[in-house]
Protein backbone atom coordinates (compact mmCIF):
# COMPACT_ATOMS: atom_id res chain seq x y z
CA UNK A 1 0.00 0.00 0.00
CA UNK A 2 1.60 3.67 -0.95
CA UNK A 3 -0.19 5.50 0.99
CA UNK A 4 0.67 3.33 3.82
CA UNK A 5 4.70 4.34 3.51
CA UNK A 6 4.00 8.14 3.36
CA UNK A 7 1.81 7.96 6.60
CA UNK A 8 3.36 8.38 10.21
CA UNK A 9 3.31 4.78 11.95
CA UNK A 10 0.28 4.01 13.10
CA UNK A 11 -0.71 3.77 16.64
CA UNK A 12 -1.38 6.85 18.62
CA UNK A 13 0.62 9.57 15.83
CA UNK A 14 -1.46 12.76 16.93
CA UNK A 15 -1.70 13.85 13.50
CA UNK A 16 -4.49 10.80 12.81
CA UNK A 17 -7.44 12.33 11.36
CA UNK A 18 -10.92 11.14 12.38
CA UNK A 19 -11.27 9.58 8.84
CA UNK A 20 -8.18 7.44 8.87
CA UNK A 21 -8.78 6.34 12.46
CA UNK A 22 -12.62 4.81 11.13
CA UNK A 23 -10.32 2.78 8.28
CA UNK A 24 -8.06 1.51 10.71
CA UNK A 25 -11.00 0.16 13.16
CA UNK A 26 -12.77 -1.40 10.28
CA UNK A 27 -11.02 -4.54 9.73
CA UNK A 28 -9.77 -5.19 13.45
CA UNK A 29 -13.24 -4.61 14.24
CA UNK A 30 -14.69 -7.44 11.60
CA UNK A 31 -11.41 -9.51 12.94
CA UNK A 32 -12.67 -8.91 16.25
CA UNK A 33 -16.66 -10.00 15.56
CA UNK A 34 -15.58 -13.19 13.61
CA UNK A 35 -13.11 -14.35 16.51
CA UNK A 36 -15.49 -13.47 19.47
CA UNK A 37 -19.14 -12.84 18.26
CA UNK A 38 -19.47 -15.37 15.27
CA UNK A 39 -18.75 -18.73 16.41
CA UNK A 40 -21.34 -18.96 18.66
CA UNK A 41 -23.86 -16.93 16.79
CA UNK A 42 -24.08 -19.07 14.06
CA UNK A 43 -24.48 -22.16 15.61
CA UNK A 44 -27.12 -20.77 17.55
CA UNK A 45 -28.75 -18.86 13.84
CA UNK A 46 -28.16 -22.95 12.37
CA UNK A 47 -29.62 -24.50 14.87
CA UNK A 48 -32.32 -22.49 16.47
CA UNK A 49 -33.32 -19.63 14.66
CA UNK A 50 -32.93 -21.77 11.05
CA UNK A 51 -35.02 -24.49 12.53
CA UNK A 52 -37.73 -21.96 14.01
CA UNK A 53 -38.85 -20.21 10.54
CA UNK A 54 -38.19 -23.75 9.01
CA UNK A 55 -41.18 -24.96 11.48
CA UNK A 56 -43.27 -22.29 10.07
CA UNK A 57 -42.59 -23.50 6.52
CA UNK A 58 -43.50 -27.18 7.45
CA UNK A 59 -46.76 -26.09 9.04
CA UNK A 60 -47.86 -24.67 5.61
CA UNK A 61 -47.62 -27.83 4.16
CA UNK A 62 -48.87 -31.66 4.45
CA UNK A 63 -45.15 -32.95 4.98
CA UNK A 64 -44.94 -36.44 6.06
CA UNK A 65 -42.27 -38.72 6.42
CA UNK A 66 -43.66 -41.77 4.61
CA UNK A 67 -45.23 -39.72 1.66
CA UNK A 68 -43.32 -39.07 -1.18
CA UNK A 69 -44.61 -35.80 -2.61
CA UNK A 70 -45.25 -32.79 -0.20
CA UNK A 71 -47.79 -29.56 -0.94
CA UNK A 72 -48.57 -26.21 -0.02
CA UNK A 73 -51.36 -26.25 1.47
CA UNK A 74 -51.66 -22.90 2.95
CA UNK A 75 -53.13 -22.40 6.60
CA UNK A 76 -55.27 -25.89 6.76
CA UNK A 77 -53.03 -27.46 9.27
CA UNK A 78 -54.12 -24.59 11.42
CA UNK A 79 -57.73 -25.13 10.83
CA UNK A 80 -57.60 -28.81 11.40
CA UNK A 81 -55.76 -28.29 14.49
CA UNK A 82 -59.22 -26.22 16.15
CA UNK A 83 -61.11 -29.35 15.49
CA UNK A 84 -58.95 -31.69 16.37
CA UNK A 85 -60.10 -33.51 19.57
CA UNK A 86 -56.20 -34.88 20.94
CA UNK A 87 -54.85 -30.83 20.22
CA UNK A 88 -57.88 -29.44 21.86
CA UNK A 89 -57.49 -32.15 25.14
CA UNK A 90 -53.79 -30.98 25.28
CA UNK A 91 -53.97 -27.55 25.47
CA UNK A 92 -56.17 -28.26 28.41
CA UNK A 93 -53.62 -30.32 29.95
CA UNK A 94 -51.02 -27.99 30.02
CA UNK A 95 -53.51 -25.31 30.82
CA UNK A 96 -53.99 -27.28 34.14
CA UNK A 97 -50.38 -28.41 34.34
CA UNK A 98 -48.80 -25.06 33.97
CA UNK A 99 -51.38 -23.41 36.38
CA UNK A 100 -50.48 -25.91 39.11
CA UNK A 101 -46.81 -25.80 38.71
CA UNK A 102 -46.46 -21.83 38.79
CA UNK A 103 -48.51 -21.33 41.59
CA UNK A 104 -47.59 -24.25 43.89
CA UNK A 105 -43.66 -24.47 43.89
CA UNK A 106 -43.66 -20.70 44.01
CA UNK A 107 -46.03 -20.37 47.12
CA UNK A 108 -44.48 -23.49 49.03
CA UNK A 109 -40.80 -22.03 47.61
CA UNK A 110 -41.29 -18.93 49.96
CA UNK A 111 -42.38 -20.71 52.59
CA UNK A 112 -39.79 -23.21 52.43
CA UNK A 113 -37.04 -20.35 52.28
CA UNK A 114 -38.30 -18.20 54.72
CA UNK A 115 -38.23 -20.97 56.82
CA UNK A 116 -34.38 -21.97 56.06
CA UNK A 117 -33.41 -18.27 56.29
CA UNK A 118 -30.87 -19.13 59.56
CA UNK A 119 -27.35 -20.19 60.02
CA UNK A 120 -26.31 -23.50 61.08
CA UNK A 121 -25.62 -27.01 59.75
CA UNK A 122 -29.37 -28.23 60.09
CA UNK A 123 -30.38 -25.32 57.85
CA UNK A 124 -27.52 -26.10 55.82
CA UNK A 125 -28.09 -29.59 55.21
CA UNK A 126 -32.18 -29.19 54.88
CA UNK A 127 -31.03 -26.35 52.02
CA UNK A 128 -29.16 -29.56 50.69
CA UNK A 129 -32.06 -31.82 50.72
CA UNK A 130 -34.62 -29.42 49.16
CA UNK A 131 -32.09 -28.84 46.20
CA UNK A 132 -31.49 -32.16 45.73
CA UNK A 133 -34.04 -32.94 42.81
CA UNK A 134 -32.24 -30.17 40.63
CA UNK A 135 -29.37 -32.77 39.87
CA UNK A 136 -31.47 -35.41 39.38
CA UNK A 137 -32.85 -36.57 35.81
CA UNK A 138 -36.42 -36.21 35.27
CA UNK A 139 -36.47 -39.86 33.64
CA UNK A 140 -35.23 -40.64 36.98
CA UNK A 141 -37.35 -38.62 39.18
CA UNK A 142 -40.69 -40.10 37.32
CA UNK A 143 -39.22 -43.56 37.64
CA UNK A 144 -39.15 -43.33 41.76
CA UNK A 145 -42.61 -41.23 41.82
CA UNK A 146 -43.98 -43.84 39.43
CA UNK A 147 -42.86 -46.44 41.90
CA UNK A 148 -44.00 -44.61 44.92
CA UNK A 149 -47.30 -44.08 43.83
CA UNK A 150 -48.21 -47.16 41.99
CA UNK A 151 -51.20 -48.99 43.03
CA UNK A 152 -49.50 -51.25 45.46
CA UNK A 153 -46.20 -48.41 46.33
CA UNK A 154 -45.50 -47.17 49.26
CA UNK A 155 -47.85 -44.29 49.86
CA UNK A 156 -50.97 -46.79 49.26
CA UNK A 157 -49.04 -49.59 51.37
CA UNK A 158 -48.83 -46.56 54.32
CA UNK A 159 -52.69 -45.41 53.54
CA UNK A 160 -53.61 -48.87 53.87
CA UNK A 161 -52.03 -49.87 57.13
CA UNK A 162 -53.98 -46.49 58.51
CA UNK A 163 -56.97 -48.43 57.54
CA UNK A 164 -57.89 -46.64 54.13
CA UNK A 165 -59.56 -49.34 52.66
CA UNK A 166 -59.19 -48.43 48.92
CA UNK A 167 -56.72 -45.98 48.20
CA UNK A 168 -56.63 -43.87 44.80
CA UNK A 169 -55.01 -45.31 41.92
CA UNK A 170 -52.87 -42.02 42.20
CA UNK A 171 -51.44 -42.57 38.40
CA UNK A 172 -53.57 -45.16 37.18
CA UNK A 173 -57.09 -42.96 38.24
CA UNK A 174 -58.21 -40.96 34.53
CA UNK A 175 -59.19 -38.33 37.17
CA UNK A 176 -55.99 -37.89 39.41
CA UNK A 177 -53.52 -38.52 37.42
CA UNK A 178 -53.10 -35.29 35.83
CA UNK A 179 -53.01 -33.58 39.41
CA UNK A 180 -50.34 -36.87 40.64
CA UNK A 181 -48.08 -35.95 37.35
CA UNK A 182 -48.30 -32.15 38.14
CA UNK A 183 -47.10 -32.72 41.79
CA UNK A 184 -44.18 -34.54 40.69
CA UNK A 185 -43.04 -31.71 38.40
CA UNK A 186 -43.78 -29.63 41.22
CA UNK A 187 -41.67 -31.41 43.80
CA UNK A 188 -38.77 -31.91 41.13
CA UNK A 189 -39.03 -27.86 40.81
CA UNK A 190 -39.25 -26.69 44.60
CA UNK A 191 -35.49 -26.51 44.85
CA UNK A 192 -35.09 -23.83 42.38
CA UNK A 193 -37.85 -21.41 43.84
CA UNK A 194 -36.25 -22.53 47.03
CA UNK A 195 -33.07 -21.00 46.12
CA UNK A 196 -33.91 -18.16 44.29
CA UNK A 197 -36.12 -17.00 47.26
CA UNK A 198 -32.86 -17.39 49.61
CA UNK A 199 -31.28 -15.56 47.18
CA UNK A 200 -34.13 -12.59 47.05
CA UNK A 201 -34.12 -13.12 51.28
CA UNK A 202 -30.17 -12.14 51.45
CA UNK A 203 -31.26 -8.80 49.72
CA UNK A 204 -34.25 -7.52 52.47
CA UNK A 205 -32.42 -5.02 54.74
CA UNK A 206 -32.50 -6.75 58.44
CA UNK A 207 -33.07 -3.16 59.42
CA UNK A 208 -36.34 -2.64 57.04
CA UNK A 209 -37.44 -5.74 59.43
CA UNK A 210 -36.29 -4.47 62.92
CA UNK A 211 -37.97 -1.10 62.39
CA UNK A 212 -40.80 -2.33 61.76
CA UNK A 213 -41.13 -4.53 64.53
CA UNK A 214 -40.23 -1.90 66.91
CA UNK A 215 -43.76 0.35 64.86
CA UNK A 216 -45.25 -2.71 66.28
CA UNK A 217 -46.05 -5.23 63.20
CA UNK A 218 -46.28 -8.92 63.66
CA UNK A 219 -44.14 -11.28 62.04
CA UNK A 220 -47.32 -11.74 59.45
CA UNK A 221 -47.65 -8.15 59.01
CA UNK A 222 -43.97 -7.64 58.65
CA UNK A 223 -43.62 -10.91 55.69
CA UNK A 224 -46.51 -9.10 53.91
CA UNK A 225 -45.26 -5.87 54.09
CA UNK A 226 -41.91 -5.62 54.33
CA UNK A 227 -40.10 -9.07 52.98
CA UNK A 228 -42.84 -9.89 49.76
CA UNK A 229 -42.59 -6.73 48.24
CA UNK A 230 -38.88 -6.78 48.28
CA UNK A 231 -39.10 -10.37 46.74
CA UNK A 232 -40.48 -9.04 43.77
CA UNK A 233 -37.87 -9.79 41.61
CA UNK A 234 -37.79 -13.72 43.05
CA UNK A 235 -41.19 -14.42 42.47
CA UNK A 236 -40.50 -12.69 38.67
CA UNK A 237 -37.40 -15.17 37.83
CA UNK A 238 -39.44 -18.00 39.06
CA UNK A 239 -42.95 -17.59 37.52
CA UNK A 240 -41.08 -17.03 34.00
CA UNK A 241 -38.86 -20.31 34.76
CA UNK A 242 -41.79 -22.08 35.83
CA UNK A 243 -44.11 -21.18 32.98
CA UNK A 244 -41.76 -22.08 30.57
CA UNK A 245 -40.67 -25.26 32.18
CA UNK A 246 -44.46 -26.20 32.62
CA UNK A 247 -45.65 -25.80 29.06
CA UNK A 248 -42.50 -28.58 27.84
CA UNK A 249 -43.05 -30.76 29.86
CA UNK A 250 -42.54 -34.12 28.13
CA UNK A 251 -40.08 -36.37 30.02
CA UNK A 252 -42.51 -37.04 32.84
CA UNK A 253 -45.56 -37.66 30.76
CA UNK A 254 -43.20 -39.93 28.87
CA UNK A 255 -42.15 -42.25 31.53
CA UNK A 256 -44.88 -42.03 34.02
CA UNK A 257 -48.14 -42.69 31.59
CA UNK A 258 -47.12 -42.21 28.74
CA UNK A 259 -50.33 -39.89 28.15
CA UNK A 260 -52.65 -41.61 29.91
CA UNK A 261 -54.92 -43.57 31.52
CA UNK A 262 -57.38 -43.24 29.47
CA UNK A 263 -57.00 -41.27 25.95
CA UNK A 264 -54.76 -38.44 26.24
CA UNK A 265 -55.19 -37.72 30.16
CA UNK A 266 -52.25 -36.54 30.58
CA UNK A 267 -50.83 -35.52 26.70
CA UNK A 268 -49.47 -32.03 26.98
CA UNK A 269 -48.83 -30.00 24.16
CA UNK A 270 -45.02 -31.17 24.02
CA UNK A 271 -46.02 -34.53 23.78
CA UNK A 272 -48.62 -34.34 21.18
CA UNK A 273 -46.34 -32.31 19.06
CA UNK A 274 -43.31 -35.24 19.61
CA UNK A 275 -45.82 -38.07 19.32
CA UNK A 276 -47.59 -36.81 16.18
CA UNK A 277 -43.63 -35.73 14.74
CA UNK A 278 -41.57 -38.83 15.46
CA UNK A 279 -44.52 -41.48 15.99
CA UNK A 280 -47.24 -40.77 13.57
CA UNK A 281 -44.09 -38.72 11.57
CA UNK A 282 -46.91 -36.07 10.68
CA UNK A 283 -44.31 -33.28 10.10
CA UNK A 284 -46.11 -30.72 8.06
CA UNK A 285 -49.25 -30.93 10.77
CA UNK A 286 -46.93 -31.56 13.67
CA UNK A 287 -45.17 -27.99 12.72
CA UNK A 288 -48.51 -26.45 13.31
CA UNK A 289 -48.59 -27.38 16.47
CA UNK A 290 -44.86 -26.41 17.39
CA UNK A 291 -45.82 -23.27 15.99
CA UNK A 292 -49.18 -22.88 18.67
CA UNK A 293 -47.16 -23.63 21.26
CA UNK A 294 -44.48 -20.96 20.44
CA UNK A 295 -46.63 -18.35 19.79
CA UNK A 296 -48.83 -19.43 23.10
CA UNK A 297 -44.95 -19.50 25.55
CA UNK A 298 -43.87 -16.51 23.78
CA UNK A 299 -46.98 -14.50 24.69
CA UNK A 300 -47.34 -15.87 28.13
CA UNK A 301 -43.43 -14.97 29.03
CA UNK A 302 -44.14 -11.71 27.27
CA UNK A 303 -47.07 -11.19 29.34
CA UNK A 304 -46.00 -12.29 32.93
CA UNK A 305 -42.78 -9.75 32.49
CA UNK A 306 -44.58 -7.13 31.82
CA UNK A 307 -47.15 -7.68 34.88
CA UNK A 308 -44.71 -8.90 37.11
CA UNK A 309 -41.96 -6.31 36.04
CA UNK A 310 -44.27 -3.68 36.72
CA UNK A 311 -44.57 -4.08 40.07
CA UNK A 312 -40.77 -4.12 40.74
CA UNK A 313 -40.42 -1.17 39.39
CA UNK A 314 -43.20 0.63 41.49
CA UNK A 315 -41.35 -0.43 44.66
CA UNK B 1 -41.83 -13.02 68.32
CA UNK B 2 -42.83 -16.21 67.71
CA UNK B 3 -38.94 -17.06 67.34
CA UNK B 4 -38.28 -16.24 70.85
CA UNK B 5 -41.46 -17.23 72.31
CA UNK B 6 -40.87 -21.28 70.91
CA UNK B 7 -37.34 -21.85 69.73
CA UNK B 8 -37.79 -25.36 68.78
CA UNK B 9 -40.77 -24.48 66.70
CA UNK B 10 -38.86 -23.35 63.27
CA UNK B 11 -36.03 -26.27 63.72
CA UNK B 12 -39.06 -29.08 64.56
CA UNK B 13 -41.03 -27.07 61.42
CA UNK B 14 -37.80 -27.47 58.70
CA UNK B 15 -36.95 -30.93 59.76
CA UNK B 16 -40.75 -32.37 59.19
CA UNK B 17 -40.78 -30.81 55.81
CA UNK B 18 -37.91 -31.99 54.78
CA UNK B 19 -38.25 -35.43 56.09
CA UNK B 20 -41.32 -35.05 54.13
CA UNK B 21 -39.93 -33.63 51.23
CA UNK B 22 -37.16 -36.23 51.39
CA UNK B 23 -39.01 -39.56 51.42
CA UNK B 24 -39.03 -40.16 47.43
CA UNK B 25 -35.19 -40.01 48.02
CA UNK B 26 -35.07 -42.30 50.68
CA UNK B 27 -37.45 -44.89 49.41
CA UNK B 28 -35.32 -44.55 46.17
CA UNK B 29 -31.80 -44.86 47.82
CA UNK B 30 -32.81 -47.90 49.99
CA UNK B 31 -33.92 -49.88 47.20
CA UNK B 32 -30.57 -49.85 45.90
CA UNK B 33 -29.18 -51.89 48.29
CA UNK B 34 -32.28 -54.12 49.08
CA UNK B 35 -32.36 -57.98 47.60
CA UNK B 36 -34.19 -57.82 44.65
CA UNK B 37 -37.29 -59.83 46.58
CA UNK B 38 -38.33 -57.30 49.24
CA UNK B 39 -38.64 -54.71 47.49
CA UNK B 40 -42.25 -54.55 46.05
CA UNK B 41 -43.23 -56.15 50.01
CA UNK B 42 -42.46 -53.70 51.94
CA UNK B 43 -41.00 -50.37 50.52
CA UNK B 44 -40.66 -48.07 53.52
CA UNK B 45 -38.48 -50.35 55.31
CA UNK B 46 -34.53 -50.19 55.68
CA UNK B 47 -32.86 -53.05 54.06
CA UNK B 48 -32.38 -56.02 55.73
CA UNK B 49 -29.46 -56.84 55.89
CA UNK B 50 -28.24 -54.40 52.65
CA UNK B 51 -26.78 -55.82 49.64
CA UNK B 52 -24.87 -54.82 46.67
CA UNK B 53 -25.78 -57.73 44.74
CA UNK B 54 -28.22 -54.75 42.34
CA UNK B 55 -25.34 -52.71 41.42
CA UNK B 56 -23.01 -55.13 41.02
CA UNK B 57 -25.35 -57.27 38.52
CA UNK B 58 -25.79 -53.80 36.86
CA UNK B 59 -22.14 -53.00 36.89
CA UNK B 60 -20.94 -56.67 35.47
CA UNK B 61 -24.28 -56.69 32.75
CA UNK B 62 -23.75 -58.70 29.85
CA UNK B 63 -23.90 -56.46 27.22
CA UNK B 64 -22.29 -53.32 29.34
CA UNK B 65 -24.95 -51.06 28.75
CA UNK B 66 -23.84 -49.02 31.62
CA UNK B 67 -20.22 -48.73 30.69
CA UNK B 68 -20.91 -48.19 26.94
CA UNK B 69 -23.84 -45.52 27.75
CA UNK B 70 -21.79 -44.28 30.48
CA UNK B 71 -18.75 -43.29 28.45
CA UNK B 72 -21.37 -41.35 25.69
CA UNK B 73 -22.59 -39.73 28.29
CA UNK B 74 -19.04 -38.47 29.54
CA UNK B 75 -18.09 -37.52 26.04
CA UNK B 76 -21.26 -35.62 24.69
CA UNK B 77 -21.16 -33.70 28.33
CA UNK B 78 -17.79 -32.71 28.77
CA UNK B 79 -17.16 -31.78 24.87
CA UNK B 80 -20.59 -29.79 24.53
CA UNK B 81 -20.06 -27.96 28.10
CA UNK B 82 -16.56 -26.85 26.95
CA UNK B 83 -17.63 -25.50 23.97
CA UNK B 84 -20.14 -23.81 25.26
CA UNK B 85 -18.26 -21.96 27.93
CA UNK B 86 -15.98 -21.15 25.42
CA UNK B 87 -18.05 -19.30 22.98
CA UNK B 88 -20.37 -18.02 25.28
CA UNK B 89 -17.59 -16.36 26.76
CA UNK B 90 -16.61 -14.83 24.07
CA UNK B 91 -19.86 -14.49 22.86
CA UNK B 92 -20.90 -12.39 26.00
CA UNK B 93 -18.10 -10.31 26.34
CA UNK B 94 -18.61 -8.83 22.75
CA UNK B 95 -22.12 -8.14 23.81
CA UNK B 96 -21.44 -6.64 26.91
CA UNK B 97 -18.97 -4.33 25.30
CA UNK B 98 -20.75 -3.59 22.19
CA UNK B 99 -23.46 -1.33 22.40
CA UNK B 100 -24.06 -1.05 18.02
CA UNK B 101 -27.71 -2.04 16.74
CA UNK B 102 -26.28 -5.27 15.57
CA UNK B 103 -25.22 -6.55 18.98
CA UNK B 104 -27.80 -5.28 20.39
CA UNK B 105 -30.16 -7.45 18.09
CA UNK B 106 -28.03 -10.73 18.90
CA UNK B 107 -28.75 -10.20 22.40
CA UNK B 108 -32.18 -10.13 21.78
CA UNK B 109 -32.35 -12.88 19.85
CA UNK B 110 -30.67 -14.82 21.96
CA UNK B 111 -33.08 -13.97 24.95
CA UNK B 112 -35.57 -15.06 22.90
CA UNK B 113 -33.60 -18.31 22.17
CA UNK B 114 -34.43 -18.91 26.51
CA UNK B 115 -37.66 -19.98 26.11
CA UNK B 116 -38.28 -22.08 22.95
CA UNK B 117 -38.69 -25.10 23.82
CA UNK B 118 -36.96 -27.66 22.22
CA UNK B 119 -40.13 -29.65 20.96
CA UNK B 120 -40.50 -26.25 18.71
CA UNK B 121 -37.81 -27.07 16.99
CA UNK B 122 -36.88 -30.73 17.05
CA UNK B 123 -38.47 -31.39 13.87
CA UNK B 124 -36.29 -29.35 11.60
CA UNK B 125 -33.39 -29.64 13.15
CA UNK B 126 -33.67 -33.58 12.42
CA UNK B 127 -33.43 -32.01 8.97
CA UNK B 128 -30.72 -29.95 9.24
CA UNK B 129 -28.24 -32.15 11.24
CA UNK B 130 -29.13 -35.03 7.86
CA UNK B 131 -28.10 -32.30 5.39
CA UNK B 132 -25.16 -31.65 7.38
CA UNK B 133 -24.73 -35.38 7.59
CA UNK B 134 -24.43 -35.43 11.58
CA UNK B 135 -27.67 -36.62 12.19
CA UNK B 136 -27.24 -40.13 14.73
CA UNK B 137 -23.70 -38.75 15.46
CA UNK B 138 -22.27 -37.70 18.94
CA UNK B 139 -20.84 -34.61 16.64
CA UNK B 140 -24.61 -33.64 15.61
CA UNK B 141 -25.91 -33.96 19.28
CA UNK B 142 -22.95 -32.16 20.58
CA UNK B 143 -23.67 -29.39 17.83
CA UNK B 144 -27.63 -28.95 19.20
CA UNK B 145 -26.69 -28.80 22.62
CA UNK B 146 -24.35 -26.20 21.74
CA UNK B 147 -26.39 -23.80 19.65
CA UNK B 148 -29.79 -24.85 22.29
CA UNK B 149 -27.17 -24.14 25.02
CA UNK B 150 -25.61 -20.75 23.93
CA UNK B 151 -28.56 -18.48 25.02
CA UNK B 152 -28.69 -19.41 28.51
CA UNK B 153 -24.50 -19.23 28.77
CA UNK B 154 -24.41 -15.85 27.06
CA UNK B 155 -27.34 -14.49 29.14
CA UNK B 156 -24.98 -15.35 32.46
CA UNK B 157 -21.43 -13.76 31.19
CA UNK B 158 -22.48 -10.74 29.67
CA UNK B 159 -24.27 -10.70 32.89
CA UNK B 160 -21.14 -10.74 34.67
CA UNK B 161 -19.01 -9.09 32.68
CA UNK B 162 -20.81 -5.69 34.22
CA UNK B 163 -19.05 -6.43 37.32
CA UNK B 164 -15.39 -6.61 34.99
CA UNK B 165 -13.66 -2.84 35.21
CA UNK B 166 -13.44 -2.12 31.19
CA UNK B 167 -10.39 0.00 32.75
CA UNK B 168 -8.40 -3.60 33.23
CA UNK B 169 -9.07 -4.17 29.15
CA UNK B 170 -8.22 -0.80 28.30
CA UNK B 171 -4.54 -1.02 30.08
CA UNK B 172 -4.04 -4.35 28.77
CA UNK B 173 -4.62 -2.73 25.50
CA UNK B 174 -2.24 0.45 25.87
CA UNK B 175 0.07 -2.33 27.21
CA UNK B 176 0.30 -3.79 23.40
CA UNK B 177 -1.97 -6.96 24.39
CA UNK B 178 -4.49 -8.11 21.36
CA UNK B 179 -8.22 -8.54 22.27
CA UNK B 180 -7.37 -11.90 21.88
CA UNK B 181 -4.87 -12.13 24.55
CA UNK B 182 -6.42 -9.76 26.91
CA UNK B 183 -9.73 -11.54 27.01
CA UNK B 184 -7.89 -14.91 27.67
CA UNK B 185 -5.41 -13.35 30.20
CA UNK B 186 -7.37 -10.68 32.08
CA UNK B 187 -11.05 -11.43 31.46
CA UNK B 188 -11.48 -15.16 31.20
CA UNK B 189 -9.65 -15.46 34.89
CA UNK B 190 -11.85 -12.92 36.16
CA UNK B 191 -14.99 -14.30 35.15
CA UNK B 192 -14.26 -17.51 37.09
CA UNK B 193 -17.45 -17.89 39.41
CA UNK B 194 -19.65 -17.25 35.54
CA UNK B 195 -17.66 -20.06 34.52
CA UNK B 196 -18.41 -22.13 37.35
CA UNK B 197 -21.78 -22.10 37.13
CA UNK B 198 -22.72 -22.20 33.28
CA UNK B 199 -20.57 -25.40 33.67
CA UNK B 200 -22.41 -26.66 36.96
CA UNK B 201 -26.23 -25.61 34.99
CA UNK B 202 -24.97 -26.87 31.67
CA UNK B 203 -23.53 -30.25 33.05
CA UNK B 204 -26.25 -30.99 34.78
CA UNK B 205 -28.92 -30.13 32.13
CA UNK B 206 -26.79 -32.21 29.97
CA UNK B 207 -25.84 -35.43 31.17
CA UNK B 208 -29.85 -35.51 32.61
CA UNK B 209 -30.79 -34.74 28.91
CA UNK B 210 -33.34 -37.28 27.56
CA UNK B 211 -35.55 -35.94 24.80
CA UNK B 212 -32.72 -34.18 22.71
CA UNK B 213 -30.46 -37.81 22.64
CA UNK B 214 -33.84 -39.87 22.14
CA UNK B 215 -34.35 -38.18 18.73
CA UNK B 216 -30.73 -36.43 17.41
CA UNK B 217 -28.65 -39.69 18.95
CA UNK B 218 -31.30 -42.02 17.73
CA UNK B 219 -31.54 -45.50 18.78
CA UNK B 220 -29.26 -47.02 16.26
CA UNK B 221 -25.78 -45.78 17.32
CA UNK B 222 -26.34 -46.21 20.86
CA UNK B 223 -27.52 -44.00 23.76
CA UNK B 224 -26.47 -41.94 26.52
CA UNK B 225 -26.71 -42.92 30.34
CA UNK B 226 -30.55 -40.93 30.72
CA UNK B 227 -31.53 -42.94 27.17
CA UNK B 228 -30.18 -46.01 28.33
CA UNK B 229 -32.31 -46.01 31.71
CA UNK B 230 -35.17 -45.01 30.36
CA UNK B 231 -34.80 -47.90 27.78
CA UNK B 232 -33.56 -50.61 30.16
CA UNK B 233 -37.16 -49.53 31.49
CA UNK B 234 -38.72 -52.50 30.27
CA UNK B 235 -35.93 -55.03 30.98
CA UNK B 236 -36.26 -53.87 34.92
CA UNK B 237 -39.58 -54.64 34.90
CA UNK B 238 -39.76 -57.10 37.39
CA UNK B 239 -36.63 -56.14 38.63
CA UNK B 240 -36.67 -52.81 41.30
CA UNK B 241 -33.54 -53.41 42.71
CA UNK B 242 -31.55 -53.41 39.39
CA UNK B 243 -33.34 -50.66 37.90
CA UNK B 244 -32.93 -48.52 41.51
CA UNK B 245 -28.99 -49.43 41.11
CA UNK B 246 -28.86 -48.25 37.45
CA UNK B 247 -30.24 -45.27 38.26
CA UNK B 248 -28.13 -44.33 41.29
CA UNK B 249 -25.31 -45.20 39.31
CA UNK B 250 -26.32 -43.04 36.28
CA UNK B 251 -27.21 -40.10 38.83
CA UNK B 252 -23.54 -40.23 40.82
CA UNK B 253 -21.29 -38.67 38.71
CA UNK B 254 -22.77 -35.34 37.94
CA UNK B 255 -23.78 -35.10 41.67
CA UNK B 256 -20.20 -35.98 42.26
CA UNK B 257 -19.49 -32.87 39.44
CA UNK B 258 -21.98 -30.62 41.34
CA UNK B 259 -20.33 -31.17 44.75
CA UNK B 260 -16.64 -30.48 43.70
CA UNK B 261 -17.16 -27.69 40.97
CA UNK B 262 -19.69 -25.95 44.27
CA UNK B 263 -16.85 -25.52 45.82
CA UNK B 264 -14.67 -23.62 43.27
CA UNK B 265 -17.81 -21.23 42.55
CA UNK B 266 -17.96 -20.56 46.06
CA UNK B 267 -13.79 -19.87 46.17
CA UNK B 268 -14.38 -17.93 42.44
CA UNK B 269 -16.59 -16.05 44.85
CA UNK B 270 -14.49 -15.33 47.38
CA UNK B 271 -11.29 -15.16 46.42
CA UNK B 272 -11.84 -12.41 44.02
CA UNK B 273 -9.40 -10.23 45.32
CA UNK B 274 -8.14 -8.69 41.70
CA UNK B 275 -11.54 -7.38 41.58
CA UNK B 276 -11.24 -2.78 41.97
Amino acid sequence: MAVGVTRPKPGRAPSGTRGSRARRARRPGARHFLLFAAPGTLVYVCLVLVPIVMSVGYSLTDQALLRPTTSFVGLRNYRLLLQDETFLQSLKVTTILTLIVVVVPNVLGVAIAVLLDRRGWLYNALRGVFFTPMVISSVVISVIWTRVLADDGPVNQALRALGVQDPPGWLSDPDIALYSLSSIVCWQLLGFCVVVYLAGLQGVPQELAEAAAIDGAGPVRRFWSVTWPLLAPALTINTVVLLISAFKIFDHVKVITNGGPGTGTTASVAFVVLQEGFVDNRTGYASAEAVVMLVVIAALSVLTLRILGRREVQL
Amino acid sequence: MTGSRAPWLRPLVALLAGAFFALPLYIALINVFKPSGQVAANAMSPPAPPTLDNLVRVLTGPDSLFWSSLRTSVVVTSLSIVILTLLSALLGHYLARHTRWWSRAIMVLLLCGLMIPPQVILIPVTQVLKSLGLMSTLQGLILFNVGYYVPFGVFVFSGFMKGVPRELEEAAAIDGATRWQTFWRIVFPLLRPATASVLIFLGVWIWNDFLNPLIIYGPREGTTIMTGVYKSLGRYAADFGGMFALMFLATLPILVFYLLLQKQFVKGLTGGATKG
